[in-house]
């Protein structure tokens, strides 16, 4: 007998980074911010955030290490609770998906976000 | 000097890609370590280790070990990044 979770992940069309570029794109604009002009960059990030919706069933950043329990990681789930600070200080947010139109532009300089989550 | 480079890394991380790529183009030999492909007890194990270099646990976080054999001072000062005799 098939677990009701496997019914419900059935049911939801298949998760594509091109389908998940389109939403976070418009997501991106509702915000005043755009995705990283770097394509290639950001499709490995949508990947990234593919197989951890996959792998633990909610889209963590790609670029920190998931536990597994959805509360422990609530403010790494994408975009993450610090995004907003480190757009508004670098431009970017930590792992470079969402940016400032002046990022893009090549105004800001492209730097390490230094890492805000609390161990 | 002995030199051993190791990678902690995560398979959803392009930045880290870009150091494999860095390195592969470089020709540098490396171990690495993608932590989130481990099993648990083996990823508890890697991020210990990697706590004591890098306490904020980021990635990707590169890490050069240098073993110097015997007492080999100039070695050892460059190594350190301490004054050389003839510094001052």
């Amino acid at each position: 007998m098939r677990k009701a979770s496997e019914k419900f992940w059935n049911l939801i069309p298949h998760m594509t980074p091109e389908k998940l570029y389109e939403i976070l794109e418009k997501y991106a604009r509702s915000r005043g911010w755009q995705l990283n002009k770097d394509k290639d960059f950001v499709f490995e990030l949508l990947k990234g955030l593919i197989k951890n919706e996959e792998r633990y069933g909610y889209r963590s950043c790609p670029c920190r290490l998931a536990s597994g329990d959805k509360k422990t990681d609530a403010d790494i789930i994408c975009p993450c609770l610090y995004s907003v600070e480190d757009i508004k200080e670098y431009g970017r947010c930590y792992c470079g998906l969402y940016v400032t139109k002046e990022y893009n532009e090549g105004k800001i300089k492209s730097n390490v976000v230094p890492e805000r989550r609390k161990k | 000097m002995h030199k051993r480079v190791r990678l902690y890394s995560l398979s959803t991380c392009p930045v880290c890609k870009k150091v494999k790529e860095f390195l592969k183009n470089n020709s540098v030999e490396y171990d690495l370590i993608e932590v989130d492909t481990l099993d648990s007890g083996e990823q508890w194990l890697a991020m210990k280790e990697l706590k004591k270099i890098n306490h904020l646990e980021t990635f990707p976080t590169v890490v050069v070990e240098t073993a110097v054999v015997g007492f080999d001072e100039e070695s050892l000062r460059k190594i350190l990044e301490l004054n050389t005799s003839y510094d001052t």
